[in-house]
């Protein structure tokens, strides 16, 4: 199991869009994902989990991966969300 | 492109226009292949630079009167004009009586002559409608067509995938069919109208079973003969790598025959109920088009949370949020 966490940086946040492009990435990987931010915890490969975070600008992810890719969906996660989507 | 004989025509539309055969029989069998209708008035007064020989010709109160006015000469000199350049056929309206020196004219050029009891609006109104009818674009498809809460839903996809199946269990849940496997569409009025492409009764195959007789075996209440398309379902077998539509904020179109139509590819696999989602696609397409958008609905108060979220803790807000303006 490998954990990590990451900070919002587009200024909308998790709205959907991003919310989307979070789940359409993490579903093409077998292992679990989890997504925490203070004492919620969602599947990071349901769009109505992943929403309901409502994740801001500025706040703090940590993201947990478990299965045989996990690093390497981990690496794809941490790169769109510093990439804040394409937004700003 | 498509044309039909004007005896076609005639017999099929005799009685609904209330049409007469003024010339002989074998004039019938010119053909026509436009849609549209033309005024000969200006043509027979001798302007002949913009003409629309390839339509049929409706002669109406003005034309006949305009052509009895004329002397005799004139009048067959006028008409054969307008005869020579190959017209379809001529149409009288009102049950007028056409000079009979232009009967033999007709009769010799071969030009079929109508006469119908209609006044000309009313001719040409329902003459419009029928040639649009006959002349549409049309193609056939491989789908099954049902009536989903009032919607025209096109369910298709490959072979074997279960688009009968699923309209069977739609059928059983009150819902009706319009044509299964093999639907006519025709593009109406920036529509899409669909029908089965034989109009043999409402038969299906169900695997396993054989053919059945939806109209007998549910009743007359659970079949139509045609429908607009207001929505395609494309059931395709589950794909590991494909992007289904999660949310529902942006809508896919398929073109058909130059309309747009909102497209919904939906993942089949086994032990999925395939109808009951068919039926909220439709009931979701219903509200949509009453105003309300479930996708924006939640995406909005997503938002306002965000926006309640950013603005509790305004130190780790980035200076150029749209808040701190």
């Amino acid at each position: 199991m490998l954990q990590k966490k990451i900070k919002i940086t587009n200024s909308l946040g998790l709205h959907a869009r991003p919310s989307t492009l979070i789940v359409r990435a993490a579903t093409k990987y077998r292992c679990d994902f989890y997504i925490e931010k203070n004492s919620m915890r969602v599947n990071g490969k349901s769009i109505m989990g992943v929403m309901m975070l409502a994740a801001e600008c500025g706040s703090e992810l940590n993201l947990i991966a478990d299965g045989i890719d996990e690093e390497y969906l981990l690496e794809e996660i941490e790169e769109l969300i510093k990439s804040g989507f394409g937004e700003d | 492109m498509k044309s039909i004989t004007i005896r076609e025509f005639f017999d099929l539309k005799k009685k609904d226009l209330a049409l007469s055969l003024v010339t002989e029989p074998e004039t019938l069998d010119k053909k026509l292949s436009s849609p549209h209708i033309n005024r000969p008035g200006l043509a027979l007064a001798g302007y002949l630079d913009v003409f629309s020989a390839e339509c049929i010709q409706v002669f109406g109160e003005v034309e006949v009167r305009y052509l009895q006015s004329l002397k005799e000469d004139l009048m067959l000199e006028r008409a054969r004009s307008i005869f020579k350049l190959d017209i379809p056929c001529i149409i009288v309206t009102k049950g007028l009586t056409f000079p009979p020196a232009l009967e033999y004219l007709a009769n010799d050029l071969n030009i079929p002559i109508l006469s119908s009891r209609f006044s000309t609006t009313q001719l040409i109104q329902q003459l419009t409608r029928y040639l649009q009818y006959v002349f549409a674009l049309e193609k056939t498809i491989h789908a099954t067509l049902m009536d989903i809460f009032g919607l025209g839903i096109l369910l298709s996809g490959k072979s074997g995938i279960g688009k009968s199946e699923c309209a069977l269990d739609l059928i059983h849940r009150g819902h009706s069919l319009v044509g299964d496997d093999m639907i006519t569409i025709r593009h109406l009025d920036e529509q899409l109208v669909g029908r089965s492409a034989r109009d043999f009764g409402h038969f299906m195959e169900i695997r396993g079973v054989g053919f059945i007789n939806v109209e007998r075996m549910f009743g007359i209440e659970r079949v139509r003969r045609q429908k607009n398309i207001d929505l395609q379902i494309e059931l395709m077998p589950w794909q590991d790598n494909m992007d289904y539509e999660r949310m529902g904020l942006s809508t896919n179109y398929a073109d058909h025959l130059g309309v747009k139509v909102p497209v919904i590819f939906l993942p089949v696999s086994p032990g999925k109920n395939v109808s009951v989602i068919v039926e909220v696609a439709a009931m979701n397409m219903i509200l949509k088009g009453v105003g309300y958008d479930a996708a924006e609905d939640f995406n909005r108060q997503l938002h306002d949370e965000i926006r309640k979220q950013t603005l509790q803790k305004p130190s780790t807000a980035p200076l150029d949020a749209p808040e701190k303006d």
